[in-house]
């Protein structure tokens, strides 16, 4: 991105010409991929003209003014649709922004569209959208992941240079690591969530993607920090985009846990990360192996506490200030048949779980277990950040997986089990590529650091993406 | 077990209207669900307390000061059903015109 930049600075190429090379690819690849949504034609130019303006008038909002990005669908973009993949709000122009768009558009960057995700982020490859399937862009029989599929698919398909996620268990990390892209799920509070559709509030994050390390942590400098409109954000510092200095891993003390290695991990997943692994240990790191015992509870926990967050925020899709409404002759009928009608099969059972857990005969025995059990998993992890630096995972136990392949709901869940834990303890984590399998699909390798320890994180993430040396593609 | 009973009553609670296939469809989801929410139950947490945010946040203020409002119309313009300043809805009070 630093090059695009200075491309912009020295006048060599104009934003204009950066979205006309986004909308044309997106054109061309699009009919397979289906990664958007809505593609902002008219507004993304009318931007990049503007940008332009200022450029010529020596009066650029950011060094980045002028470079497009792509937000997912669930994060409120004023006067243009904001759907959440879902047929309730299929026709829904938000009237506002939300803090992280407010943002990026502060520092010029012009919104190329809103991408595809499984309905309100609930899922994990992009199946669960009522606007279709994204397809994978290195095989498009597989999924992109989920749930930003399209933030992920978007940027690997070299669509737009980076986009906005949000990842509640996973959301940002797994279609990342599955489409071979970098993706930041950010500490808890560190981003504004303001505008973006709440799926579970005490997980949610707003995050980053792009196709280099150092490109998702300048769009993460652009939307950090504190916000007054989201109270959780309150202590939240700014992030400054690092210098990088890859002799930070010399004595670097990372954690290998040995139950992200046991059971169900695919050997080439494995493999890849083990070299990385021994790559970084070549560089001088200290490879600790660490025990996270908890982590088996992750998904459970996990499943429980969005079921039941999703359930209650959900109740706000009435029929009654926005979305579709199916009209009956009294208020609870319409609001039933206007959900009925509105939501889809991943939706509503995660609305009838969630209404499970938390209905007064089995509030303690399952929601109040959960809680309790998320406060075992966090203290897991924070003596493991007693003892190691970052914590170095697998970020999926397999590759993309093809669609359709996975039909029990359960199993679906199960892609979470390695980034499920970094939301429940509220720690930050970041996936890369760490080399492809067989079949040439990306593997990624997860890099989790403690509490507001993103700078960490990206300066370990760009040492291993040094040393995979692999550069996933040209800058549009 | 979860019958057809708890199954309707959740989708009441939920007001979410369900057609007999997802009746069937939940019901089974539901089962299957709590084979792994059963096994949160073995766990013993006798020693902790929920932890509700993953990050604690106590009392942040911050100051009451008047800010910039939605206009009526824009906030309205979202409703499928709104008139005269309102969103309409069915009627829920008994009683005259």
């Amino acid at each position: 991105m630093r090059r695009l930049a200075e491309l912009l600075q020295s006048k060599q190429i104009s934003s204009t010409e950066i979205v006309r090379g986004c909308l044309e690819r997106i054109e061309e690849t699009e009919p397979v991929l289906n990664a958007f949504i809505t593609v902002d034609e008219e507004g993304a130019l009318a931007q990049a003209a503007a940008a332009d303006r200022r450029r010529a008038a020596g009066e650029p909002l950011s060094p980045w003014d002028g470079i497009p990005l792509a937000v997912k669908d669930n994060i409120s973009t004023s006067g243009l649709r904001t759907t959440c993949a879902s047929r309730f709000l299929r026709n829904y122009t938000p009237i506002f922004d939300a803090t992280v768009v407010e943002r990026v558009k502060r520092a010029g960057l012009p919104i190329v569209g809103k991408t595809n995700l499984d309905e309100f982020a609930m899922g994990s490859s992009t199946e669960y959208s009522a606007f279709g399937v994204t397809k994978n862009p290195h095989d498009p029989l597989r999924v992109a992941g989920g749930s930003s599929g399209g933030s992920a698919a978007a940027v690997a398909a070299e669509q737009v240079p980076w986009s906005l996620g949000t990842d509640t268990g996973g959301s940002i990390r797994q279609p990342a690591s599955f489409c071979g892209v970098v993706g930041l799920k950010p500490s808890y509070g560190r981003v504004s969530r303001y505008g973006a559709v709440a799926l579970a509030p005490s997980l949610d994050q707003v995050g980053t993607l792009a196709r280099k390390v150092e490109d998702a942590a300048i769009l993460f400098s652009l939307i950090a920090g504190a916000d007054p409109r989201d109270a959780v954000s309150a202590g939240a510092p700014g992030f400054p985009v690092p210098v990088w200095d890859d002799t930070v891993v010399r004595g670097l003390r990372v954690g290998v846990p040995e139950e992200f290695f046991s059971s169900g991990l695919n050997e080439e997943v494995e493999k890849a990360v083990k070299r990385a692994l021994q790559n970084l240990a070549d560089q001088g790191a200290v490879l600790q192996p660490i025990s996270l015992p908890t982590n088996e509870y992750a998904i459970d926990t996990y499943l429980t506490l969005v079921t039941a967050e999703a359930s209650s925020c959900l109740a706000r899709f009435d029929g009654v200030r926005y979305g579709e409404r199916v009209e009956a002759a009294d208020a609870n009928t319409m609001f039933a048949k206007s959900r009925g009608a509105g939501f889809g099969h991943e939706v509503k059972r995660r609305i009838m779980l969630g209404t499970y857990v938390l209905s007064a005969s089995h509030y303690e025995a399952y929601y109040e277990q959960a809680q309790k059990v998320r406060t075992l998993i966090k203290q897991d992890v924070a003596r493991a950040f007693q003892e190691v630096d970052v914590i170095v995972t697998p970020t999926t136990p397999t590759t993309a997986f093809k669609i359709g392949e996975k039909r029990n709901p359960l199993e679906m869940y199960l892609s979470d089990l390695y980034t499920a834990t970094a939301n429940l303890s509220g720690v930050c984590a970041l996936s890369l590529p760490c080399g492809v399998d067989s079949q040439g699909l990306p593997i990624g390798l997860q890099i989790i650091g403690d509490h507001f320890g993103e700078e960490l994180v990206f300066q370990v993430a760009h040492a291993v993406e040094e040393s995979v040396g692999r550069g996933t593609g040209s800058e549009v | 077990m979860i019958d057809r009973q708890d199954v309707m009553r959740m989708a009441r609670l939920a007001r979410l209207e369900l057609s007999e296939e997802e009746i069937e469809l939940y019901q089974r989801d539901l089962n299957s669900f709590l084979v792994s929410g059963r096994k949160l139950q073995q766990v013993d947490v006798s020693k902790v307390e929920g932890t509700s945010h993953a990050v604690a946040v106590i009392g942040e203020l911050r100051p009451d000061v008047v800010g910039e409002s939605l206009p009526q119309e824009a906030v309205l313009g979202a409703g499928p059903q709104v008139f005269n300043g309102f969103f309409k809805v069915p009627r829920i009070v008994e009683g005259q015109e």
